[in-house]
């Protein structure tokens, strides 16, 4: 991870070099991020690449995306498009290739890793395919989980989780162990506890796919609400049918991100 | 942090069970094994740790002999020569003389007899560990002392009362010891001049001479005086030749090495067992830690999760082991195996469980789940 980090520096240094060689601008990146506060992450011109062996994929193409307060944004695209390495580098657990990633003001590639955790800890919701509930854990201690690791202390925790889970009608289910919890009801859990830290952004990775159909609707409404609420919610998926939640969508194929429907740029 | 521990250790119940029964046998036999060394050291100073050492600050003894049951005749004029010596308040001479017991059952047995000046007594017993009788009552005829442990070593009682012979002499047991004992023999006090009659030793011959140095005199002094003054024998500090004579059989017997290696054993198997235990157990949560990660926790911060999981399996381990360690105790007290859990073998005991689960969640589960990348839980 270190030494990779140092060839994205020297990466950096110039592009960026160049960049302010040809706008005249000092920070152009920061001014960017500063200029539109609702921008809560922004990806400019970021590429993941992965090395397996001696062969290279590419997995994101250099895009230009940004996930913004009070909307829900839905990730379309099919299996190894890239998607999840787009809520990736939002979501701060992996470092790009090339380019930059700011989150709620952050220079992300130029934090370590446990700078990195604290950043996802304060800032950031995530809400996984398969659940992701912590399997020793009861609903009401995954949910005091994140706030435990922020220290803040039990008592205050446990009113807090206790009020998401409420939230997400599983106040009824909080000593109950995730394995005892119907798939729906995990990822309810599983929202309770993207959302109690407070985070301005909430990246959820497919998050509907192991659900039924009443799950689904449940799960998106949660998720919609949040987005009203002022919460910068990413939702990746490739189920067209979750695009009524969507306040915007962007689509992802082959590496490559855009505002619109891969065929329809083709048909244009 | 502990309570989240200690529910990822519940939750795994068999390889948490696993664990801690790991602990509890390597600390277990560790301790046993310590412990019973431990007693075996003092049985082999006995001879020198059940005389008076408020009397007796130095010893003299042979010129060559470095363990203290085996001591040649020197001669009985030391006795009267060292007490010229400047520092020296008094000296007791001492005869220790091999015998054979035989009781009215017909069974006998080796034992080695022990006699010094009454009423002083400076070789033994001593009055703490005399449990019937008292000293004076070794001055009525054929009076000699038995030790309480010893009762089945001898297959005979060991109760006051009880009349042997020894080397076909008569003798009454009139005094009970307990635990006044050495190292593959049973010690039978008595007085000087009995002692010589038990074991047909000549009246021109003492087997070590006691020396109680004056008040002011360094110890060290006296006896390096002694050793120049008197170039046929050797007079050492009390304490010395006491390690010397632990030291020599330790060495000599290879109870040390047996017992060093079986301690290394089951300190290394410890280590590998519990550590390949906490290992996989591990592994099975290692989606747990992934999504920890995720969601913002540092390697820091996992590490302590893993750390203070092995403390909790080092700590119940421990205690257990201790109880089963008191168990053994009490078991084999009444046999005469007398182990003393120290509050020194304790602390060592807990140091080396805690560096067993410690260091072994270290050395295998901290190092793999460290390298657990948080992305990892996207692709599951
Ligand atoms: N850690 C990795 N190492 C190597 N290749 C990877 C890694 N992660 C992703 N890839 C590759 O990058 C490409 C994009 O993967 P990504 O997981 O982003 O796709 P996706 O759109 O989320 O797919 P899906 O819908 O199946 O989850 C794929 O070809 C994948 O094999
Ligand atoms: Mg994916």
């Amino acid at each position: 991870m270190l030494s990779v980090r140092k060839n994205e520096d020297v990466c950096f240094e110039l592009r960026d070099m160049n960049f302010s060689e040809i706008t005249g601008e000092n920070q152009p990146l920061k001014g960017k991020q500063e200029a539109d506060k609702k921008n809560v992450a922004v990806l400019s011109g970021t590429s993941k690449q992965y090395k397996t062996g001696d062969t290279t994929i590419t997995a994101l193409q250099p895009s230009d995306v940004v996930f913004r307060e009070n909307e829900l944004t839905l990730v379309i695209g099919p299996s190894g498009s890239g998607k999840t390495t787009l809520l990736s580098l939002a979501g701060c657990v992996i470092y790009p290739t090339s380019g930059d990633v700011w989150v709620k003001g952050q220079h992300v590639n130029t934090l370590n890793p446990d700078e990195l955790a604290r950043l996802r800890l304060y800032n950031i919701g995530f809400v996984f395919q398969n659940f992701n509930l912590i399997a020793p854990l009861t609903a009401l201690e995954n949910v005091m989980q994140p706030l435990r690791m922020m220290k803040i202390p039990v008592k205050e925790a446990r009113k807090k989780a206790q009020e998401a889970l409420e939230m997400v009608q599983m106040g009824d289910r909080m000593k109950s162990l995730p394995k005892q919890l119907s798939g729906g009801q995990q990822q309810r859990v599983a929202i309770a506890r993207a959302l109690v830290g407070n985070p301005s952004l909430i990246l959820c990775d497919e998050p509907t796919a192991a659900l039924d159909a009443k799950s689904v609707s449940i799960v998106m409404h949660e998720l919609k609400s949040l987005a009203k609420d002022g919460k910068s919610v990413a939702v990746v998926t490739h189920d067209t049918r979750l695009k009524q939640f969507a306040d915007r969508i962007i689509y992802v194929h082959n590496g490559y991100v855009s505002e619109t429907p891969p065929d329809e740029e083709i048909f244009n | 942090m502990i309570a989240t521990a200690y529910k990822f250790i519940r939750y795994d119940k068999p390889k948490s069970i696993g664990v801690v029964i790991g602990i509890i046998i390597s600390t277990f036999l560790i301790g046993q094994q310590v412990g019973i060394l431990t007693f075996l050291t003092t049985l082999m100073g006995g001879l020198v740790s059940n005389s008076d050492t408020g009397k007796a600050d130095i010893w003299i003894t042979d010129k060559i002999t470095i363990n203290a049951n085996e001591l040649a005749k020197i001669d009985g004029s030391v006795a009267r020569e060292v007490r010229s010596i400047e520092g020296v308040e008094s000296a007791y001479p001492i005869v220790v003389t091999p015998a054979v017991a035989s009781f009215s059952n017909g069974k006998t047995a080796p034992v080695t007899i022990i006699g010094s000046e009454a009423p002083g007594f400076v070789a033994g017993p001593l009055k703490d560990k005399i449990i019937k009788g008292s000293l004076a009552d070794l001055l009525d005829d054929f009076a000699v002392s038995a030790d309480f442990y010893d009762a089945s070593t001898l297959t005979n009682s060991t109760d006051v009362g009880t009349e042997l012979e020894i080397n076909g002499k008569r003798a009454i047991i009139k005094v009970q010891t307990k635990d006044a004992r050495g190292f593959g023999g049973s010690f039978f006090y008595t007085t000087l001049s009995r002692a010589r009659f038990y074991g047909n030793f000549p009246d021109d011959k003492v087997s070590a001479v006691a020396v109680k140095v004056k008040e002011g005199y360094p110890v060290e002094k006296v006896r390096d005086e002694i050793n120049s003054l008197l170039p046929l024998v050797n007079a050492w500090k009390t304490e010395d030749l006491k390690s010397s004579t632990v030291r020599f059989i330790v060495i000599s017997s290879n109870i040390g090495s047996s017992i060093g290696s079986l301690v290394i054993f089951a300190i290394i198997s410890g280590f590998f067992i519990i550590g390949l235990t906490l290992y996989s157990s591990a592994m099975d949560r290692v989606k747990d830690y992934g999504t920890l990660k995720a969601i913002g926790a540092t390697n820091g911060y996992i590490t302590r999760l893993i750390i203070v999981q092995s403390l909790i399996f080092a700590v119940t381990g421990f205690i257990l082991a201790w109880m089963l360690l008191e168990g053994f105790r009490a078991g084999v007290k009444n046999a005469g195996l007398i182990i003393n859990i120290s509050p020194l073998l304790l602390g060592g005991l807990f140091m080396i469980t805690f560096l067993i689960s410690v260091g072994s969640a270290l050395f295998f589960s901290v190092r793999t789940i460290n390298s657990v990348e948080p992305a990892s839980v996207f692709r599951n």
